[in-house]
């Protein structure tokens, strides 16, 4: 088949930058869901030892009734969304009186503190349930290490792109771990409160997170935030250069053989990393909208929200993450079904999500279409789909 | 029984898929969210028709019509939402192509629609395994087993897996054949999907019959291997076609 002449279909590059951020929310759940798996598979470690600001107004216990479980996790829900709107009016307090340099220290300094802590109780259990021989020293050494690397990653804008989206990811997953670890009816109610939470404050005009993405616009800058970005900003780093280059030399290539791609690609980068530099302006100009603080949870502040780079790449908040991840690290408690179900879910929620976006063009929240179809799944499946396919295949009767 | 085994029942059900994600589907990013929306597509239809039969759940033991009733339910409904899946691919078509005229590239080529049309099946195939078997999956992580009376020989896990596994080869392929048989208005390949699907699930109603499921899943392989040639056979048949028509064109 003479296929070697034959110009590149649209097929081959279409839907890039929607996989670009499926994989690595995939991957979060996906690493939620095997720590949960793993780390609660003994049903004697129960959950109630976990508390944070998210039950202080009713910790659940197994003999109340289903009325006191819902009143008691709707207050819960309630306390934490206060919270959330407080500590994101601050949050827009100080961005506007220019106090750039302290959330910057702050958002370092959470990012520490969740590697750290976080980080070191998961792996902590992990040594437990594996029986890893290791001695305290060296634990903390390493810890100590990975987490202050995990700081300048997330903080410096000269670093490489795969390890930063690599600390951000396992950010996301020690947050939502923990998360996974309040009692039933208030994840529950939680997520239903947040996504609410999460349309008022991003598309009301009196909402914190609207301000902020104004004032960062009108101002011209970037707001200090823990922000998952699928594509690469430029920057002069020669490597970051590269990357970018190599995407846009795909494009025009007319070969479909990979091994010449590579060997092209060598020859020109070289002149390209000199084209893009002269050229200047609109590709190094750094992404305006929707840039979002990520804090620690005794302060509880996860600001969601989706948006355009300038540069056109597709920005997810990290709080967007945590949350998917804590529905999906919820519904495998229940059953693996269960986990499929509100995985598609949330996937088809963020295409939806990402549709708007290109329709509307501006910052929109990212939670409030997942969370609803992901509960709305996870409780269609609970209460039918279970007992049609359990009977099913247990009679080997499939179609 | 132990984590070795439960990933060998997973991979005994969904190998051959995972390997053409990898090699084939993973290349283009259109072709995944073509999987992954079918998978979606195949929960919502499982979803209704358990909403449907809920009220008759659960079926008495050792009855079989009841089962036969929901799978020709089952199948009926689902080769109805197979045929709007097909409407929907049309209107995308169009979509792309006029998307492609407009950014000056060329349209879609005949493997394009073929690698689409291959994608959807996998994504019902795999949403097939998925809920089937791999659902059901979790206690052979632990350390036992477990059996059924009508097939005493063999593990339930293993035998659901081999089923799933038929199952995932036919609801790909036909996939294909349905869509080219749409397509062309061939309608000996717009009958015989359905009527695969069908006898599909009916044979899997020999697993009733003590130790059926000796006889019910070499059937079912039969079924599958069938699928199979035929669809090689047909897309064989598609692409020399045009690959006459473009260079007798030339």
């Amino acid at each position: 088949m003479d296929q070697n002449q034959r110009p590149r279909s649209i097929l081959d590059s279409l839907g890039e930058e929607l996989i670009a951020i499926l994989t690595p929310v995939s991957i979060c759940m996906f690493t939620v869901v095997l720590l949960v798996c793993i780390l609660n598979s003994d049903p004697s470690s129960s959950s109630s030892s976990f508390s944070s600001i998210a039950t202080a107004a009713y910790s659940e216990s197994d003999s109340d009734s289903s009325w006191d479980k819902f009143v008691g996790a709707f207050l819960n829900s309630l306390v934490f969304v206060a919270s959330i709107t407080v500590a994101t009016f601050i949050l827009v307090l100080l961005f506007y009186l220019r106090c750039i340099k302290f959330l910057k220290f702050y958002m370092g300094f959470s990012a520490f503190i969740v590697l750290g802590n976080l980080g070191g109780e998961i792996l902590v259990l992990l040594i437990d349930r594996f029986r890893f021989p290791i001695d305290c020293i060296t634990f903390v050494i390493l810890l100590f290490n990975f987490s202050v690397v995990g700081v300048f990653a997330v903080f410096m804008s000269r670093f490489s792109i795969l390890i930063t989206q690599g600390y951000l990811v396992w950010i996301g997953v020690l947050v939502a771990y923990f998360f996974t670890l309040l009692p039933e009816w208030t994840t529950w109610v939680l997520l239903v409160a947040l996504a609410l939470y999460d349309i008022a404050a991003v598309l009301l005009p009196v909402g914190p997170l609207r301000l902020l993405v104004e004032m960062a616009i009108s101002r011209d800058e970037d707001i200090p935030a823990l922000v998952y970005e699928a594509r690469p900003v430029i920057r002069n780093d020669s490597h970051l250069v590269q990357r970018r280059v190599w995407r846009e030399r795909r494009s025009t290539q007319n070969d479909s053989n990979d091994v010449e791609v590579s060997v092209v690609r060598s020859v020109e980068v070289v002149v390209e990393e000199e084209d893009v530099g002269s050229r200047g302006g609109s590709e190094i100009s750094v992404p305006l909208i929707d840039r979002r603080t990520n804090q620690p949870e005794n302060s509880e502040t996860f600001l969601e929200g989706i948006g355009l780079g300038s540069s056109g790449a597709i920005k997810l908040g990290l709080g967007d993450f945590i949350f998917y991840s804590v529905l999906v690290g919820r519904a495998a408690m229940y059953d693996l079904m269960t986990v499929y179900a509100c995985y598609l879910a949330i996937i088809a929620g963020l295409g939806i999500t990402l549709m708007l976006l290109s329709v509307y063009q501006k910052a929109l929240p990212a939670l409030p279409v997942s969370i609803m179809l992901g509960v709305v799944f996870y409780f269609l499946v609970r209460l039918l789909l279970e007992v049609f396919v359990v009977q099913c295949s247990s009679n080997l009767v499939m179609f | 029984m132990t984590v070795a085994a439960g990933i060998g029942y997973a991979l005994v059900a969904l190998g051959p898929s995972l390997s053409l994600f990898v090699s084939v589907i993973s290349r283009k990013p259109f072709l995944i969210l073509t999987v992954l929306s079918s998978t979606l597509l195949w929960l919502v239809s499982l979803i209704i028709l358990s909403g449907l039969w809920r009220p008759f759940l659960p079926l008495k033991a050792n009855v079989w019509w009841p089962y036969a009733l929901l799978v020709v339910t089952s199948v009926c409904f689902q080769e109805a939402l197979r045929f709007m899946f097909w409407k929907v691919y049309k209107r995308l078509e169009d979509v792309l192509d006029s998307f492609a005229d407009r950014i000056s590239r060329p349209r879609l080529f005949l493997t394009d629609k073929l690698l689409i049309a291959l994608a959807g099946g996998l994504g019902h195939g795999v949403a097939h395994a998925v809920f089937f078997c791999l659902s059901l999956l979790t206690p052979a992580f632990g350390p036992a087993t477990f059996y059924v009376e009508k097939c005493s020989k063999v593990p339930f896990f293993l035998v659901s897996a081999i089923i799933a596994l038929a199952f995932v080869t036919i609801h790909t392929f036909s996939m294909v054949i349905a869509f080219e048989g749409y397509a062309k208005g061939n309608k000996v390949d717009q009958v015989i999907v359905p009527v695969i699907h069908l006898a599909a699930g009916m044979l899997t109603l020999v697993n009733f019959a003590s130790e059926g499921c000796v006889v019910g899943v070499p059937l079912l392989y039969v079924v599958a291997s069938l699928t199979l040639v035929h669809c090689g056979k047909m897309v064989w048949q598609r692409l020399l076609e045009s690959r006459n028509q473009s260079s007798g064109s030339q």
